[in-house]
């Protein structure tokens, strides 16, 4: 009843009280009186800088509101321009130019130039909050690219004083020297690498990256999916023993392979992997392929040389787990996920690792077996160590192989049973 | 006490930070706000040093502050008082009451204050603003940053406006927007009208078109004055990029109500709902509040509107907004409305009139309704491998066919995992053959690795279970509670289930906001958890509400749930104080 009484008092109250405070009629005068003195500033072109020892004696109030004045009637000069722009465009379109720009001047996370395209996905997003996200997204694009010129430039006139500096130095010294090689290192290294990937396509292990999940994805999604592709092929190229990459379910209609020729260019055509439409099962015996996914209940103890491991190849940040599982629980075939509790000390994030990540521990496992190695792939922010407990077991191990010569375990049913210990 | 050993624990770490600062404060005086400011504002810390002078303020903040914890203190008691042992499961502040519970969550921060920075109190010239200036030293620009304190301060126009009229002087006479917004905001914030629309002069010469924020302040600002009209211009303006927020909606409509323009109020707020914008309470309660000194047949029946919107909507009225309800009831000349604050009966019996609440049961029509929906979005979800395989779905549908309603279908594990120390199946068996004994046909449901033999899975415990219930084995990587809203609701109205779980995630996947209302109106009328927190002793069950929770009419009373101000509420519990409106006879 009180709050209720309050409220009430305060409404009927509040505008009589407010006009008594700030006594209006002598407020306009005092502003006629302004705007005569203000214009006299302006034909004079000085800046409007008040006095204050003098006003604080004779008014508070005089030189407090000096501001408004100058605000007002600076519009005089602004408001030819403005009328011009405001009579021909009416439109939405710069209406939302305009907003931006106005929270621009906010301080807001807005970008400074936009496009008209990006304008008219701004205006066809749904909802304020994407429309704050895209915005936040585009200035987040155009400061790094600012910072990526001022690099650019920085280095170019770095680099040009430095010649400077070498011409200074070595005019003179202009002598033959004896070398074994002529400096055409990368192209050797790619000559070497295409050799070796020729190689595995021929007798590499399959290793799969099942696309079939474009309709789960954002065009976003979908990209940053493609940037993880080419880094992990990348990755795959390097090493010492490639997988025989395959890409299936890829849809030659499908946003996938627009994405993908388009990054690659002409080199698509030229890649040493297997792209097809087929899926895996038909390329396949199913009793030798194993689909990767963090929801599955089998823990992955060693990496089988004789089994064709699959990857989704899915970023998934609308939160639809089970997706993969799921798939695979249609096609009734074996999963397994990575020991990474085991292994390590799991703080945050989720156990869903990034596909050039799954590369390269798979790389590793590949050629070492050794999960502590292929598990510094995972993202240090994610864990807070690895346990020790399985470095206990692999010391056991090691010294029970020492002690025996051969050991007729695999590795993972000896954990086991020396964590029952 | 807790804040002043806090306090103590980072003052090492104070000291390192900021020598220069501590050699300075040496005063008891100072000393005092030393740990006032740890123990709420840290990351103030090098703002508020950044002044080395030290006003008498601060002490007087301290005893605030002190008040404050003391005040706070005092609410956690009542709160603690409120909530007593018998509220279900669903009830208002429920949830707070268990997360006390638990020893952990304990050590809630308390929030920063952020008035720790001492702001100039009377307005400076400008050469005292460029002694300021010289002597701040941050990252940011000292214009902004000494503006947003200022506006978080609440300092007096004045200051501000001394503020900006040294801007002006150094820049031509201009002020920046976000000044003037800032600027504005204080003047809405002391309700300075005149400056407003001074400051909306300003900002309609210099500028063609501002952002939402600004178009709010001037809003909120503008409806008290005369020219409130202008405030809807401002309106179709936010109107162009975007659809205004409630609360442009709700400034609007109350500077109407306030200048007695009842239709533009009402088009108004069918404009609201037009936008599917749902309405804020305080929009609501001024129509309530307003139609006290109107007596009018239209006015009225649109304010019966309101109510069935709360209705359907399952919204409820704050404290105060149920104030005004009854208040409003009571004025209505010739219809003699007697209205009072009464809690409701276990048995769903009014305490203030004997009435009967409606039942929590569902229609018909809304069963069928709800269990189509589980069925084709819980359990299937357009994707029957992600939570089951179609072979395992067969199964239970063929399972549930061939056996008579079950009574009470049980979550096997939610129920064996109740007591970490005892054994799973132990538990699980304790629970069925309690509720065997009194003749009810039951239903466990569980995962097949319940059955193998293990050392908290015993193989003959679970062959008693199996004697004396139903029981049904999902797969291991199945989701079984699914299959348990299932059988429940195939079994019929009669049928209750045995969980902890919440269901939350399974609320989720319902498809609109009206389904996933009656999932949650069948699940207080269905759901059972247990409230044992030993074992061996009889299980008692948390008590079922009888009658459903949402604004209710018979024509000559109405019963309206609301929340009181000083219950937090979770989205998942409901209110349990009621307001009783009868007529007299």
């Amino acid at each position: 009843m009180l709050v209720f009484l309050k409220m009430s008092v305060s409404f009927t109250f509040l505008r009589p009280f407010a006009r008594f405070l700030v006594p209006f009629n002598l407020h306009r005068k005092r502003r006629d009186l302004y705007s005569t003195v203000l214009q006299r500033y302006m034909s004079s072109k000085t800046p409007a800088v008040s006095c204050p020892d003098k006003e604080r004696t004779s008014s508070e109030q005089l030189e407090l509101d000096g501001w408004k004045i100058t605000m007002k009637s600076s519009v005089v000069t602004q408001e030819g321009v403005s009328a011009v722009s405001s009579s021909k465009d009416e439109d939405s379109l710069a209406a939302t130019r305009e907003l931006i720009e106005m929270w621009r001047l906010l301080g807001r996370e807005v970008p400074e130039h936009i496009s008209d395209e990006d304008l008219k996905t701004i205006m066809e997003s749904a909802s304020k909050s994407s429309k704050r996200k895209y915005l936040k997204y585009l200035y987040v694009k155009e400061k790094m690219k600012k910072a990526k010129q001022i690099k650019k430039e920085m280095k170019a006139a770095a680099k040009e004083g430095a010649e400077k500096t070498k011409l200074l130095e070595t005019t003179e010294e202009d002598k033959q020297q004896n070398f074994l090689f002529l400096r055409l290192w990368n192209r050797n290294m790619d000559n070497a690498m295409g050799w070796k990937g020729a190689q595995a396509m021929q007798f590499g292990q399959p290793l799969v990256f099942d696309m079939a999940y474009e309709n789960y994805m954002q065009p976003k999604e979908l990209q940053n999916t493609v940037s993880q592709l080419l880094e992990s092929e990348g990755s795959n190229r390097r090493n010492v023993d490639p997988f025989h990459i395959y890409f299936c379910n890829l849809k030659k209609d499908g946003g996938y392979y627009g994405e993908l020729v388009k990054r690659y260019g002409e080199k698509w055509d030229k890649l040493l992997l297997t792209a097809t439409e087929k899926s895996h099962v038909d390329l396949f015996p199913k009793d030798s392929v194993i689909y990767l996914t963090a929801d599955s209940p089998n823990v992955m103890t060693t990496f089988k040389h004789d089994k064709i491991y699959i990857i989704g190849s899915f970023v998934d940040k609308n939160m639809q787990p089970g997706i993969s599982l799921a798939n695979a629980k249609r096609l009734k075939l074996a999963t397994e996920r990575l020991p990474l509790d085991k292994y390590l000390q799991w703080e945050t994030g989720s156990k869903n690792l990034t596909l050039d990540q799954m590369m390269r521990i798979l790389l590793c496992l590949k050629n070492t077996g050794n999960w502590e190695e292929a598990l510094k792939f995972v993202p240090r922010r994610k864990h807070a160590g690895c346990m020790e407990i399985s470095q206990y077991s692999q010391e056991f191990v090691n010294q029970l192989k020492k002690s025996k010569t051969f050991n007729p375990f695999p590795k993972g049913s000896l954990n086991v049973r020396t964590k029952k210990w | 006490m807790t804040f002043r050993l806090s306090g103590f624990r980072s003052f090492p770490e104070l000291w390192k930070n900021n020598k220069k600062v501590c050699l300075g404060l040496c005063s008891g005086n100072s000393h005092l706000s030393l740990f006032l400011l740890d123990g709420y504002g840290i990351r103030n810390q090098q703002r508020w040093f950044s002044f080395t002078t030290v006003s008498p303020q601060n002490s007087k903040a301290l005893n605030l502050l002190n008040g404050k914890t003391r005040y706070r203190g005092k609410e956690d008691e009542r709160n603690n008082k409120q909530v007593s042992s018998d509220s279900h499961l669903f009830a208002a502040g429920a949830a707070k009451k268990r997360s006390q519970m638990n020893p952990q969550s304990k050590d809630h921060i308390s929030p920063p204050v952020r008035n720790t920075v001492q702001l100039p109190t009377k307005p400076l010239n400008s050469e005292e603003w460029d002694k300021l200036k010289e002597d701040f030293k941050g990252k940011a620009n000292f214009e902004n940053w000494i503006s947003s304190q200022i506006t978080h301060g609440h300092s007096s126009i004045d200051v501000a406006k001394s503020l900006l009229a040294w801007v002006a002087a150094k820049n031509n006479g201009i002020v920046s927007y976000d000044l003037l917004v800032k600027y504005l905001y204080l003047c809405v914030f002391h309700k300075q009208t005149s400056e407003i629309i001074d400051v909306y002069e300003i900002m309609k010469a210099r500028y063609r078109r501002l952002e939402p924020g600004g178009y709010t302040l001037l809003i909120q600002g503008l409806i008290h004055s005369d020219r409130w009209r202008e405030a809807l211009l401002l309106l179709e303006d936010i109107k162009k990029v975007m659809i205004p927020s409630k609360k442009n909606y709700n400034d609007c409509i109350q500077g109407a109500l306030f200048h007695q323009d009842v239709n533009t109020a009402w088009t108004l707020y069918q404009e609201l709902l037009g936008h599917d914008l749902i309405p804020m309470l305080a929009t609501l309660k001024a129509f309530f509040d307003f139609g006290k000194n109107i007596k009018d047949d239209q006015y009225t029946k649109k304010l019966l509107d309101i109510l069935l919107y709360l209705r359907n909507n399952q919204l409820y009225p704050g404290e105060s907004f149920a104030h005004s309800i009854k208040t409003w009831f009571e004025s209505i000349p010739g219809e003699q409305w007697k209205g009072q604050f009464t809690t409701v009966q276990k048995s769903g019996q009014c305490l203030g009139c004997g009435k009967t609440l409606e039942s929590i049961y569902l229609s018909p029509e809304e069963y069928e309704l709800l269990k189509e929906n589980v069925m084709s979005n819980v359990i299937d979800g357009g994707d029957q491998y992600k939570k089951t395989t179609p072979e395992e779905l067969k199964r239970f549908q063929n399972f549930v066919k061939y056996c008579p309603p079950f009574d009470i279908v049980i979550d096997g594990l939610n129920v064996a995992k109740m007591f970490p120390k005892a054994r799973e199946s132990q538990v699980l068996l304790d629970v069925v053959s309690q509720l065997a004994r009194q003749n009810l046909r039951l239903l466990v449901l569980g995962r097949k690795h319940m059955l193998r033999q293990c050392s908290r899975w015993k193989k003959d415990e679970m062959e008693k279970v199996q004697k004396q219930a139903s029981c049904f084995f999902a797969d291991n990587i199945s989701e079984d509670d699914p299959f348990l809203l299932y059988a429940t609701l195939h079994s019929g109205n009669h049928c209750k289930f045995i969980t902890k779980d919440l269901m939350r995630d399974h609320k989720a996947c319902l498809p609109d906001a009206k389904t996933q209302r009656l999932f949650f109106k069948w699940q207080q009328g269905h759901q059972l958890a247990i409230i044992n927190r030993f074992l061996g002793s009889k299980i008692t069950f948390q008590h079922i509400l009888s009658y459903d929770t949402v604004v209710q009419t018979t024509g000559d009373s109405w019963h309206i749930p609301y929340d009181e101000d000083l219950v937090e509420r979770s989205s998942y519990e409901v209110p349990n104080k009621w307001l009783c409106l009868h007529r007299k006879m």
